[in-house]
Protein backbone atom coordinates (compact mmCIF):
# COMPACT_ATOMS: atom_id res chain seq x y z
CA UNK A 1 0.00 0.00 0.00
CA UNK A 2 1.47 3.30 -1.00
CA UNK A 3 -1.43 5.39 0.16
CA UNK A 4 -1.44 7.06 3.53
CA UNK A 5 -3.48 5.59 6.33
CA UNK A 6 -4.55 9.05 7.37
CA UNK A 7 -4.19 12.34 5.61
CA UNK A 8 -5.46 15.44 7.31
CA UNK A 9 -5.39 18.82 5.59
CA UNK A 10 -5.78 22.07 7.49
CA UNK A 11 -8.19 20.64 10.04
CA UNK A 12 -9.94 23.11 12.31
CA UNK A 13 -12.43 22.43 15.06
CA UNK A 14 -13.65 25.24 17.27
CA UNK A 15 -15.96 25.33 20.24
CA UNK A 16 -17.17 28.89 20.39
CA UNK A 17 -14.02 30.95 20.55
CA UNK A 18 -11.78 28.05 21.50
CA UNK A 19 -9.83 26.60 18.58
CA UNK A 20 -9.34 23.09 19.93
CA UNK A 21 -7.78 21.98 16.66
CA UNK A 22 -6.26 24.86 14.74
CA UNK A 23 -5.19 24.18 11.17
CA UNK A 24 -3.61 20.78 11.72
CA UNK A 25 -2.13 18.99 8.72
CA UNK A 26 -0.71 15.51 9.05
CA UNK A 27 0.12 12.51 6.92
CA UNK A 28 0.55 9.07 8.46
CA UNK A 29 1.77 6.40 6.04
CA UNK A 30 0.38 2.89 6.33
CA UNK A 31 2.17 0.75 8.85
CA UNK A 32 3.69 3.65 10.74
CA UNK A 33 3.60 3.95 14.50
CA UNK A 34 3.01 7.58 15.41
CA UNK A 35 2.71 9.10 18.83
CA UNK A 36 0.89 12.35 19.47
CA UNK A 37 1.98 14.08 22.63
CA UNK A 38 1.19 17.43 24.13
CA UNK A 39 -0.04 19.08 27.31
CA UNK A 40 -3.61 18.53 28.46
CA UNK A 41 -5.99 20.66 26.44
CA UNK A 42 -3.70 20.63 23.41
CA UNK A 43 -6.44 19.17 21.21
CA UNK A 44 -5.26 15.57 20.94
CA UNK A 45 -8.57 13.89 21.76
CA UNK A 46 -10.50 16.44 19.70
CA UNK A 47 -8.22 15.57 16.79
CA UNK A 48 -9.05 11.88 17.24
CA UNK A 49 -12.75 12.69 17.45
CA UNK A 50 -12.58 14.55 14.13
CA UNK A 51 -10.72 11.71 12.46
CA UNK A 52 -13.18 9.04 13.61
CA UNK A 53 -16.20 11.20 12.90
CA UNK A 54 -17.44 11.76 16.39
CA UNK A 55 -17.08 15.48 15.70
CA UNK A 56 -17.56 17.31 12.43
CA UNK A 57 -14.72 19.77 11.82
CA UNK A 58 -15.32 23.42 10.99
CA UNK A 59 -12.94 23.27 8.06
CA UNK A 60 -10.34 21.06 6.48
CA UNK A 61 -10.35 17.63 4.89
CA UNK A 62 -9.79 14.14 6.20
CA UNK A 63 -8.74 11.16 4.10
CA UNK A 64 -8.62 7.62 5.40
CA UNK A 65 -6.87 5.04 3.22
CA UNK A 66 -7.06 7.49 0.36
CA UNK A 67 -10.80 8.08 0.58
CA UNK A 68 -12.23 11.44 1.66
CA UNK A 69 -14.34 10.95 4.75
CA UNK A 70 -14.82 14.51 5.97
CA UNK A 71 -18.63 14.27 5.82
CA UNK A 72 -18.94 10.54 6.39
CA UNK A 73 -20.73 9.24 9.51
CA UNK A 74 -18.67 7.71 12.30
CA UNK A 75 -19.94 4.16 11.93
CA UNK A 76 -19.25 4.22 8.20
CA UNK A 77 -15.63 5.30 8.76
CA UNK A 78 -15.19 2.58 11.37
CA UNK A 79 -16.32 0.03 8.81
CA UNK A 80 -13.24 0.98 6.76
CA UNK A 81 -11.16 -0.66 9.46
CA UNK A 82 -10.64 1.65 12.42
CA UNK A 83 -10.36 0.56 16.02
CA UNK A 84 -10.34 3.10 18.79
CA UNK A 85 -9.86 3.36 22.53
CA UNK A 86 -11.30 6.24 24.53
CA UNK A 87 -9.39 8.34 27.03
CA UNK A 88 -12.21 7.89 29.56
CA UNK A 89 -13.08 4.21 29.56
CA UNK A 90 -16.12 3.72 27.36
CA UNK A 91 -17.40 0.16 27.58
CA UNK A 92 -20.72 -1.47 28.45
CA UNK A 93 -21.07 -1.49 32.26
CA UNK A 94 -24.06 -3.77 32.77
CA UNK A 95 -23.09 -6.34 30.15
CA UNK A 96 -20.72 -9.24 30.65
CA UNK A 97 -17.15 -9.20 29.38
CA UNK A 98 -18.15 -11.71 26.72
CA UNK A 99 -21.06 -9.56 25.53
CA UNK A 100 -18.76 -6.55 25.40
CA UNK A 101 -16.26 -8.26 23.17
CA UNK A 102 -18.90 -9.94 21.01
CA UNK A 103 -20.42 -6.53 20.30
CA UNK A 104 -17.00 -5.37 19.16
CA UNK A 105 -16.47 -8.45 17.00
CA UNK A 106 -19.83 -8.24 15.22
CA UNK A 107 -19.77 -4.45 14.86
CA UNK A 108 -18.91 -4.46 11.19
CA UNK A 109 -20.59 -7.75 10.34
CA UNK A 110 -24.04 -8.44 8.97
CA UNK A 111 -24.49 -10.77 11.94
CA UNK A 112 -25.60 -7.84 14.07
CA UNK A 113 -28.98 -7.81 12.31
CA UNK A 114 -29.82 -11.44 13.07
CA UNK A 115 -32.70 -11.72 15.51
CA UNK A 116 -33.68 -15.37 15.43
CA UNK A 117 -30.52 -17.07 16.70
CA UNK A 118 -28.69 -16.76 19.98
CA UNK A 119 -25.56 -14.59 19.80
CA UNK A 120 -23.49 -17.40 21.27
CA UNK A 121 -24.32 -19.69 18.36
CA UNK A 122 -21.98 -17.87 16.00
CA UNK A 123 -18.85 -19.98 16.29
CA UNK A 124 -16.54 -17.71 14.34
CA UNK A 125 -17.38 -14.69 16.47
CA UNK A 126 -17.02 -16.71 19.66
CA UNK A 127 -13.56 -17.87 18.57
CA UNK A 128 -12.52 -14.34 17.72
CA UNK A 129 -13.79 -13.07 21.06
CA UNK A 130 -11.91 -15.77 22.97
CA UNK A 131 -8.74 -14.94 21.02
CA UNK A 132 -8.92 -11.25 21.94
CA UNK A 133 -9.72 -11.93 25.58
CA UNK A 134 -6.75 -14.27 25.81
CA UNK A 135 -4.50 -11.64 24.28
CA UNK A 136 -5.29 -9.11 27.00
CA UNK A 137 -5.57 -11.72 29.73
CA UNK A 138 -9.27 -11.39 30.53
CA UNK A 139 -10.42 -14.87 29.53
CA UNK A 140 -11.03 -15.81 33.16
CA UNK A 141 -13.50 -12.94 33.56
CA UNK A 142 -15.58 -13.84 30.55
CA UNK A 143 -18.95 -14.15 32.29
CA UNK A 144 -18.43 -11.34 34.79
CA UNK A 145 -20.28 -8.09 34.47
CA UNK A 146 -18.03 -5.15 33.68
CA UNK A 147 -19.25 -3.38 36.80
CA UNK A 148 -17.32 -5.95 38.83
CA UNK A 149 -14.04 -5.42 37.01
CA UNK A 150 -11.16 -3.40 38.41
CA UNK A 151 -10.08 -0.20 36.66
CA UNK A 152 -7.07 -1.92 35.13
CA UNK A 153 -9.20 -4.76 33.82
CA UNK A 154 -11.63 -2.28 32.29
CA UNK A 155 -8.78 -0.53 30.47
CA UNK A 156 -7.67 -3.92 29.17
CA UNK A 157 -11.20 -4.61 27.95
CA UNK A 158 -11.32 -1.17 26.32
CA UNK A 159 -8.16 -2.13 24.48
CA UNK A 160 -9.54 -5.53 23.49
CA UNK A 161 -12.65 -3.86 22.03
CA UNK A 162 -10.46 -1.76 19.76
CA UNK A 163 -8.60 -4.82 18.47
CA UNK A 164 -11.58 -7.14 18.15
CA UNK A 165 -12.66 -6.05 14.69
CA UNK A 166 -9.15 -6.56 13.25
CA UNK A 167 -8.59 -2.90 12.40
CA UNK A 168 -6.12 -1.65 9.81
CA UNK A 169 -5.85 1.60 11.73
CA UNK A 170 -5.70 1.80 15.49
CA UNK A 171 -6.31 5.04 17.35
CA UNK A 172 -5.26 4.66 20.97
CA UNK A 173 -6.17 7.49 23.34
CA UNK A 174 -3.97 7.16 26.42
CA UNK A 175 -4.28 3.37 26.64
CA UNK A 176 -1.94 3.27 29.64
CA UNK A 177 -3.63 5.97 31.72
CA UNK A 178 -4.32 4.98 35.29
CA UNK A 179 -2.57 1.63 34.97
CA UNK A 180 0.01 0.18 37.32
CA UNK A 181 3.59 -0.20 35.98
CA UNK A 182 3.04 -3.93 35.40
CA UNK A 183 -0.19 -3.30 33.50
CA UNK A 184 1.48 -0.56 31.44
CA UNK A 185 4.24 -2.97 30.53
CA UNK A 186 1.71 -5.49 29.38
CA UNK A 187 -0.16 -3.02 27.20
CA UNK A 188 3.12 -1.77 25.69
CA UNK A 189 4.10 -5.37 24.92
CA UNK A 190 0.78 -6.13 23.28
CA UNK A 191 1.01 -3.01 21.12
CA UNK A 192 4.58 -3.72 20.05
CA UNK A 193 3.64 -7.26 19.08
CA UNK A 194 0.79 -6.21 16.81
CA UNK A 195 1.29 -7.01 13.10
CA UNK A 196 3.30 -4.36 11.32
CA UNK A 197 0.70 -3.67 8.65
CA UNK A 198 -1.57 -2.08 11.29
CA UNK A 199 -1.09 1.68 11.45
CA UNK A 200 -1.10 2.92 15.02
CA UNK A 201 -1.62 6.46 16.23
CA UNK A 202 -1.10 6.76 19.93
CA UNK A 203 -1.88 9.58 22.33
CA UNK A 204 0.14 9.10 25.46
CA UNK A 205 1.57 11.00 28.40
CA UNK A 206 3.75 8.10 29.48
CA UNK A 207 6.95 8.84 27.56
CA UNK A 208 8.47 5.39 27.95
CA UNK A 209 5.40 3.85 26.33
CA UNK A 210 5.09 6.53 23.65
CA UNK A 211 8.73 6.80 22.64
CA UNK A 212 9.30 3.07 22.98
CA UNK A 213 6.66 2.34 20.35
CA UNK A 214 6.75 5.31 18.00
CA UNK A 215 8.50 5.73 14.66
CA UNK A 216 7.43 9.35 14.51
CA UNK A 217 6.16 11.77 17.14
CA UNK A 218 3.93 14.82 16.64
CA UNK A 219 3.78 17.42 19.37
CA UNK A 220 0.51 19.31 19.73
CA UNK A 221 0.15 22.57 21.65
CA UNK A 222 -2.96 24.73 21.77
CA UNK A 223 -4.41 23.03 18.71
CA UNK A 224 -1.35 23.27 16.46
CA UNK A 225 1.51 20.94 15.71
CA UNK A 226 4.65 22.61 16.96
CA UNK A 227 7.07 19.84 16.03
CA UNK A 228 7.22 16.52 14.23
CA UNK A 229 10.12 14.12 14.24
CA UNK A 230 11.63 10.95 15.65
CA UNK A 231 11.49 10.38 19.40
CA UNK A 232 15.15 11.45 19.76
CA UNK A 233 14.60 14.64 17.78
CA UNK A 234 11.55 15.48 19.89
CA UNK A 235 13.37 14.97 23.13
CA UNK A 236 16.21 17.18 21.95
CA UNK A 237 14.06 20.05 20.70
CA UNK A 238 14.13 23.00 23.07
CA UNK A 239 10.67 24.38 22.23
CA UNK A 240 9.11 21.01 22.99
CA UNK A 241 11.03 20.74 26.22
CA UNK A 242 9.77 24.13 27.30
CA UNK A 243 6.15 23.50 26.42
CA UNK A 244 5.81 19.93 27.53
CA UNK A 245 8.58 18.81 29.83
CA UNK A 246 8.82 22.06 31.68
CA UNK A 247 12.54 22.43 31.01
CA UNK A 248 13.99 25.82 30.22
CA UNK B 1 -33.02 -24.56 35.25
CA UNK B 2 -34.98 -23.15 38.19
CA UNK B 3 -36.56 -20.47 36.05
CA UNK B 4 -37.58 -23.03 33.46
CA UNK B 5 -39.39 -25.10 36.08
CA UNK B 6 -41.05 -21.95 37.35
CA UNK B 7 -42.16 -21.12 33.82
CA UNK B 8 -43.71 -24.57 33.35
CA UNK B 9 -45.48 -24.31 36.71
CA UNK B 10 -46.88 -20.94 35.74
CA UNK B 11 -48.08 -22.29 32.40
CA UNK B 12 -49.88 -25.11 34.20
CA UNK B 13 -51.46 -22.67 36.64
CA UNK B 14 -52.42 -20.40 33.78
CA UNK B 15 -54.06 -23.28 31.91
CA UNK B 16 -56.05 -24.34 34.97
CA UNK B 17 -57.09 -20.83 35.97
CA UNK B 18 -60.49 -20.64 34.23
CA UNK B 19 -61.50 -23.94 35.81
CA UNK B 20 -61.07 -22.65 39.36
CA UNK B 21 -61.62 -18.91 39.12
CA UNK B 22 -64.85 -17.10 38.45
CA UNK B 23 -65.54 -14.93 35.41
CA UNK B 24 -64.45 -11.74 37.14
CA UNK B 25 -60.96 -13.10 37.66
CA UNK B 26 -60.71 -14.67 34.21
CA UNK B 27 -61.58 -11.29 32.72
CA UNK B 28 -58.96 -9.68 34.93
CA UNK B 29 -56.40 -12.22 33.72
CA UNK B 30 -57.24 -11.38 30.11
CA UNK B 31 -56.66 -7.71 30.84
CA UNK B 32 -53.41 -8.51 32.65
CA UNK B 33 -52.16 -10.40 29.58
CA UNK B 34 -53.22 -7.77 27.02
CA UNK B 35 -51.87 -4.80 28.94
CA UNK B 36 -48.83 -6.82 29.96
CA UNK B 37 -48.06 -7.29 26.27
CA UNK B 38 -48.38 -3.54 25.79
CA UNK B 39 -46.00 -3.04 28.72
CA UNK B 40 -43.60 -5.54 27.13
CA UNK B 41 -43.56 -3.41 24.00
CA UNK B 42 -42.60 -0.43 26.15
CA UNK B 43 -39.81 -2.41 27.78
CA UNK B 44 -38.29 -3.45 24.46
CA UNK B 45 -37.47 0.24 24.10
CA UNK B 46 -36.99 1.21 27.73
CA UNK B 47 -35.35 -1.81 29.31
CA UNK B 48 -33.47 -3.14 26.29
CA UNK B 49 -32.64 -0.10 24.17
CA UNK B 50 -32.56 2.54 26.89
CA UNK B 51 -35.07 4.97 25.35
CA UNK B 52 -38.28 5.91 27.15
CA UNK B 53 -41.40 5.95 24.96
CA UNK B 54 -44.43 7.77 26.26
CA UNK B 55 -46.88 7.08 23.44
CA UNK B 56 -47.16 3.33 22.89
CA UNK B 57 -50.90 3.72 23.43
CA UNK B 58 -51.00 5.19 19.91
CA UNK B 59 -50.30 1.79 18.33
CA UNK B 60 -52.57 0.04 20.81
CA UNK B 61 -55.44 2.36 19.90
CA UNK B 62 -54.86 2.47 16.14
CA UNK B 63 -54.96 -1.33 15.99
CA UNK B 64 -58.11 -1.41 18.13
CA UNK B 65 -59.89 1.24 16.05
CA UNK B 66 -58.90 -0.47 12.79
CA UNK B 67 -60.41 -3.74 13.98
CA UNK B 68 -63.54 -1.94 15.16
CA UNK B 69 -64.02 0.02 11.95
CA UNK B 70 -63.50 -3.04 9.76
CA UNK B 71 -65.74 -5.39 11.74
CA UNK B 72 -68.52 -3.00 12.76
CA UNK B 73 -68.69 -0.42 9.97
CA UNK B 74 -67.48 -2.49 7.04
CA UNK B 75 -68.66 -5.89 8.18
CA UNK B 76 -65.33 -7.56 7.55
CA UNK B 77 -64.52 -10.93 9.15
CA UNK B 78 -62.02 -11.43 11.94
CA UNK B 79 -59.39 -13.09 9.78
CA UNK B 80 -59.13 -9.83 7.80
CA UNK B 81 -59.79 -7.30 10.55
CA UNK B 82 -57.29 -8.64 13.08
CA UNK B 83 -54.26 -8.69 10.73
CA UNK B 84 -55.35 -5.32 9.37
CA UNK B 85 -55.28 -3.92 12.90
CA UNK B 86 -51.76 -5.18 13.36
CA UNK B 87 -50.74 -3.84 9.96
CA UNK B 88 -52.16 -0.41 10.81
CA UNK B 89 -50.03 -0.28 13.95
CA UNK B 90 -46.91 -1.22 11.99
CA UNK B 91 -47.62 1.41 9.31
CA UNK B 92 -48.01 4.03 12.02
CA UNK B 93 -44.74 2.86 13.57
CA UNK B 94 -42.98 3.26 10.20
CA UNK B 95 -43.96 6.94 10.28
CA UNK B 96 -43.68 7.59 14.01
CA UNK B 97 -40.29 5.87 13.98
CA UNK B 98 -38.80 9.24 13.04
CA UNK B 99 -38.92 9.88 16.76
CA UNK B 100 -35.75 7.83 17.25
CA UNK B 101 -33.81 10.72 15.81
CA UNK B 102 -34.34 12.33 19.19
CA UNK B 103 -33.12 11.07 22.52
CA UNK B 104 -33.66 11.36 26.25
CA UNK B 105 -36.43 13.64 27.37
CA UNK B 106 -37.01 14.86 23.80
CA UNK B 107 -37.84 11.33 22.71
CA UNK B 108 -40.26 11.11 25.62
CA UNK B 109 -41.97 14.35 24.61
CA UNK B 110 -42.09 13.53 20.90
CA UNK B 111 -43.63 10.11 21.51
CA UNK B 112 -46.08 11.63 23.98
CA UNK B 113 -47.11 14.16 21.33
CA UNK B 114 -47.49 11.39 18.77
CA UNK B 115 -49.79 9.52 21.12
CA UNK B 116 -51.74 12.68 21.69
CA UNK B 117 -52.26 13.12 17.95
CA UNK B 118 -53.94 9.73 17.77
CA UNK B 119 -56.14 10.63 20.72
CA UNK B 120 -57.03 13.94 19.07
CA UNK B 121 -58.03 12.22 15.83
CA UNK B 122 -60.15 9.69 17.74
CA UNK B 123 -62.05 12.51 19.43
CA UNK B 124 -62.50 14.85 16.45
CA UNK B 125 -62.80 12.68 13.37
CA UNK B 126 -66.25 11.59 14.42
CA UNK B 127 -67.22 10.05 11.09
CA UNK B 128 -64.31 7.65 11.33
CA UNK B 129 -63.98 7.02 15.03
CA UNK B 130 -67.41 7.69 16.45
CA UNK B 131 -66.03 10.58 18.48
CA UNK B 132 -66.45 10.42 22.24
CA UNK B 133 -68.84 7.51 21.98
CA UNK B 134 -66.33 5.40 20.17
CA UNK B 135 -67.31 2.25 18.35
CA UNK B 136 -69.15 -0.42 20.28
CA UNK B 137 -70.91 -3.71 19.63
CA UNK B 138 -67.77 -5.20 18.24
CA UNK B 139 -68.70 -8.79 17.41
CA UNK B 140 -67.06 -11.77 19.03
CA UNK B 141 -63.98 -12.91 17.13
CA UNK B 142 -64.74 -15.61 14.63
CA UNK B 143 -62.39 -18.02 12.90
CA UNK B 144 -64.24 -19.74 10.07
CA UNK B 145 -67.52 -20.82 11.65
CA UNK B 146 -66.09 -21.02 15.17
CA UNK B 147 -67.15 -18.07 17.31
CA UNK B 148 -65.03 -17.37 20.37
CA UNK B 149 -67.69 -16.37 22.84
CA UNK B 150 -67.19 -16.10 26.57
CA UNK B 151 -64.36 -15.34 28.92
CA UNK B 152 -62.73 -18.78 29.18
CA UNK B 153 -62.36 -19.54 25.44
CA UNK B 154 -61.04 -16.07 24.73
CA UNK B 155 -58.69 -16.30 27.69
CA UNK B 156 -57.03 -19.33 26.09
CA UNK B 157 -56.64 -17.50 22.79
CA UNK B 158 -55.02 -14.53 24.49
CA UNK B 159 -52.83 -16.78 26.65
CA UNK B 160 -51.55 -18.65 23.59
CA UNK B 161 -50.73 -15.47 21.69
CA UNK B 162 -49.03 -13.86 24.67
CA UNK B 163 -46.94 -16.95 25.51
CA UNK B 164 -45.83 -17.17 21.87
CA UNK B 165 -44.87 -13.49 22.02
CA UNK B 166 -42.90 -14.04 25.21
CA UNK B 167 -41.02 -16.95 23.66
CA UNK B 168 -40.30 -14.90 20.54
CA UNK B 169 -39.21 -11.97 22.71
CA UNK B 170 -36.83 -14.26 24.57
CA UNK B 171 -35.23 -15.36 21.29
CA UNK B 172 -35.00 -11.74 20.19
CA UNK B 173 -33.22 -10.46 23.27
CA UNK B 174 -30.65 -13.25 23.16
CA UNK B 175 -29.90 -12.69 19.49
CA UNK B 176 -27.15 -10.45 18.11
CA UNK B 177 -29.82 -7.81 17.47
CA UNK B 178 -30.95 -7.99 21.09
CA UNK B 179 -27.43 -7.67 22.48
CA UNK B 180 -26.92 -4.76 20.08
CA UNK B 181 -29.90 -2.98 21.63
CA UNK B 182 -28.44 -3.42 25.09
CA UNK B 183 -25.12 -2.13 23.81
CA UNK B 184 -26.94 0.98 22.62
CA UNK B 185 -28.54 1.30 26.03
CA UNK B 186 -25.16 1.11 27.74
CA UNK B 187 -23.16 3.40 25.47
CA UNK B 188 -24.33 4.81 22.14
CA UNK B 189 -20.98 6.48 21.52
CA UNK B 190 -19.13 3.21 21.97
CA UNK B 191 -21.50 1.48 19.58
CA UNK B 192 -20.88 4.09 16.90
CA UNK B 193 -17.15 3.70 17.41
CA UNK B 194 -17.61 -0.03 16.80
CA UNK B 195 -19.37 0.47 13.47
CA UNK B 196 -23.05 0.28 14.41
CA UNK B 197 -25.65 2.52 12.84
CA UNK B 198 -27.38 3.30 16.10
CA UNK B 199 -30.29 5.11 14.47
CA UNK B 200 -31.13 2.19 12.20
CA UNK B 201 -31.19 -0.28 15.08
CA UNK B 202 -33.36 2.00 17.19
CA UNK B 203 -35.77 2.38 14.28
CA UNK B 204 -36.17 -1.36 13.86
CA UNK B 205 -36.66 -1.76 17.63
CA UNK B 206 -39.33 0.92 17.43
CA UNK B 207 -41.10 -0.98 14.65
CA UNK B 208 -41.09 -4.25 16.60
CA UNK B 209 -42.32 -2.41 19.67
CA UNK B 210 -45.13 -0.82 17.66
CA UNK B 211 -46.12 -4.22 16.30
CA UNK B 212 -46.29 -5.73 19.79
CA UNK B 213 -48.35 -2.80 21.03
CA UNK B 214 -50.67 -3.18 18.05
CA UNK B 215 -51.06 -6.89 18.71
CA UNK B 216 -51.98 -6.05 22.31
CA UNK B 217 -54.58 -3.64 20.96
CA UNK B 218 -56.11 -6.27 18.69
CA UNK B 219 -56.34 -8.75 21.58
CA UNK B 220 -57.80 -6.10 23.86
CA UNK B 221 -60.46 -4.81 21.50
CA UNK B 222 -62.03 -8.25 21.09
CA UNK B 223 -62.14 -8.53 24.87
CA UNK B 224 -63.54 -5.08 25.55
CA UNK B 225 -65.72 -5.06 22.41
CA UNK B 226 -65.70 -1.31 22.58
CA UNK B 227 -63.08 1.20 21.57
CA UNK B 228 -63.18 4.89 22.46
CA UNK B 229 -60.82 7.86 22.84
CA UNK B 230 -59.89 6.66 26.31
CA UNK B 231 -58.14 3.75 24.59
CA UNK B 232 -55.84 6.33 23.03
CA UNK B 233 -55.40 8.51 26.08
CA UNK B 234 -52.08 9.36 27.68
CA UNK B 235 -53.22 7.32 30.66
CA UNK B 236 -52.77 4.07 28.72
CA UNK B 237 -49.17 4.88 27.77
CA UNK B 238 -48.29 6.09 31.25
CA UNK B 239 -49.79 3.03 32.87
CA UNK B 240 -47.84 0.75 30.55
CA UNK B 241 -44.63 2.47 31.62
CA UNK B 242 -45.62 2.14 35.28
CA UNK B 243 -46.19 -1.57 34.81
CA UNK B 244 -42.67 -1.95 33.47
CA UNK B 245 -41.14 -0.05 36.36
CA UNK B 246 -43.13 -1.83 39.06
CA UNK B 247 -42.57 -5.28 37.62
CA UNK B 248 -38.96 -4.92 36.62
CA UNK B 249 -37.44 -3.38 33.51
CA UNK B 250 -35.17 -5.44 31.29
CA UNK B 251 -36.92 -8.73 31.97
CA UNK B 252 -39.61 -10.73 30.17
CA UNK B 253 -41.91 -11.35 33.13
CA UNK B 254 -41.51 -7.92 34.73
CA UNK B 255 -44.04 -6.09 32.54
CA UNK B 256 -46.62 -8.81 33.22
CA UNK B 257 -46.02 -8.74 36.96
CA UNK B 258 -46.46 -4.98 36.90
CA UNK B 259 -49.60 -5.43 34.86
CA UNK B 260 -50.95 -7.86 37.44
CA UNK B 261 -50.22 -5.46 40.30
CA UNK B 262 -51.97 -2.55 38.63
CA UNK B 263 -54.95 -4.53 37.41
CA UNK B 264 -55.54 -6.24 40.71
CA UNK B 265 -55.43 -2.84 42.36
CA UNK B 266 -57.79 -1.40 39.80
CA UNK B 267 -60.25 -4.25 39.47
CA UNK B 268 -60.24 -5.81 42.92
CA UNK B 269 -58.92 -3.40 45.51
CA UNK B 270 -61.10 -0.64 44.09
CA UNK B 271 -64.11 -2.66 45.12
CA UNK B 272 -62.98 -2.71 48.74
CA UNK B 273 -61.17 0.56 49.14
CA UNK B 274 -62.23 3.93 47.84
CA UNK B 275 -58.66 5.20 48.07
CA UNK B 276 -57.27 2.49 45.81
CA UNK B 277 -55.59 5.06 43.62
CA UNK B 278 -53.71 6.35 46.64
CA UNK B 279 -52.51 2.81 47.19
CA UNK B 280 -51.37 2.63 43.57
CA UNK B 281 -49.49 5.90 43.97
CA UNK B 282 -47.83 4.61 47.14
CA UNK B 283 -46.86 1.36 45.41
CA UNK B 284 -45.19 3.39 42.70
CA UNK B 285 -43.35 5.68 45.13
CA UNK B 286 -42.14 2.75 47.22
CA UNK B 287 -40.95 0.96 44.07
CA UNK B 288 -39.01 3.93 42.79
CA UNK B 289 -37.38 4.59 46.16
CA UNK B 290 -36.61 1.06 47.36
CA UNK B 291 -36.92 -1.22 44.36
CA UNK B 292 -36.00 0.76 41.23
CA UNK B 293 -35.38 -2.52 39.44
CA UNK B 294 -38.97 -3.44 40.14
CA UNK B 295 -40.29 -6.50 41.92
CA UNK B 296 -38.19 -8.87 39.82
CA UNK B 297 -35.11 -6.82 40.56
CA UNK B 298 -35.90 -7.05 44.25
CA UNK B 299 -36.21 -10.83 44.00
CA UNK B 300 -32.90 -10.98 42.18
CA UNK B 301 -31.14 -8.91 44.83
CA UNK B 302 -32.52 -11.05 47.62
CA UNK B 303 -31.33 -14.19 45.83
CA UNK B 304 -27.84 -12.73 45.39
CA UNK B 305 -27.69 -11.80 49.06
CA UNK B 306 -28.89 -15.27 50.04
CA UNK B 307 -26.29 -17.01 47.89
CA UNK B 308 -23.59 -14.69 49.26
CA UNK B 309 -24.61 -15.54 52.81
CA UNK B 310 -24.61 -19.27 52.05
CA UNK B 311 -21.14 -19.02 50.60
CA UNK B 312 -19.91 -17.21 53.68
CA UNK B 313 -21.23 -19.97 55.88
CA UNK B 314 -19.21 -22.39 53.83
CA UNK B 315 -22.14 -24.47 52.70
CA UNK B 316 -22.50 -25.43 49.07
CA UNK B 317 -25.28 -24.04 46.90
CA UNK B 318 -27.83 -26.66 45.84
Amino acid sequence: MTENAIEVADLTKSFGGVHAVDGVSMKVPCGERRAIIGPNGAGKTTFFNCVTGRLIPNSGKIFIFGKEVTRLAEHQRVAMGIGRTFQITNIFPKLTVLENILLAVQGTKRQKWVFHRSITSFAESQARATEELNRVGLAHRVSHTVQHLSYGERRQLEFALALACRPRLLLLDEPASGLSPGERQRIAEIISQLPRHITIILIEHDMSVAFGLADQVAVLHRGSIIFEGTPDQVQANSQVREVYFGDV
Amino acid sequence: MGSRILFVVMIILALLAPQVLDVFWVNTLIQILCLGLLALSVDLLLGQTGIFPFGQGAFFAVAAYTVAILQVRLGQPTYLAAPAGLAAAVILALVYGLAVRTSGVYFLLVTMAMGHIVWGVSVRWVALSGGDNGIGNIPYPQIGSFVIKGASPYYYVVLTVVVLCMLGYRVLIRSPFGVTLRGIRESESRMRALGYSVGAHKYVAFLISGALAGLAGVLYVYFNRLVSPSTASLHVSVEAALMVIIGGSGTIFGPFIGSAVILILRNYVSGHLVQWMTVMGLVFIVTVLWAPDGLLGLVRRIRIKESGRLRQKGSRRA
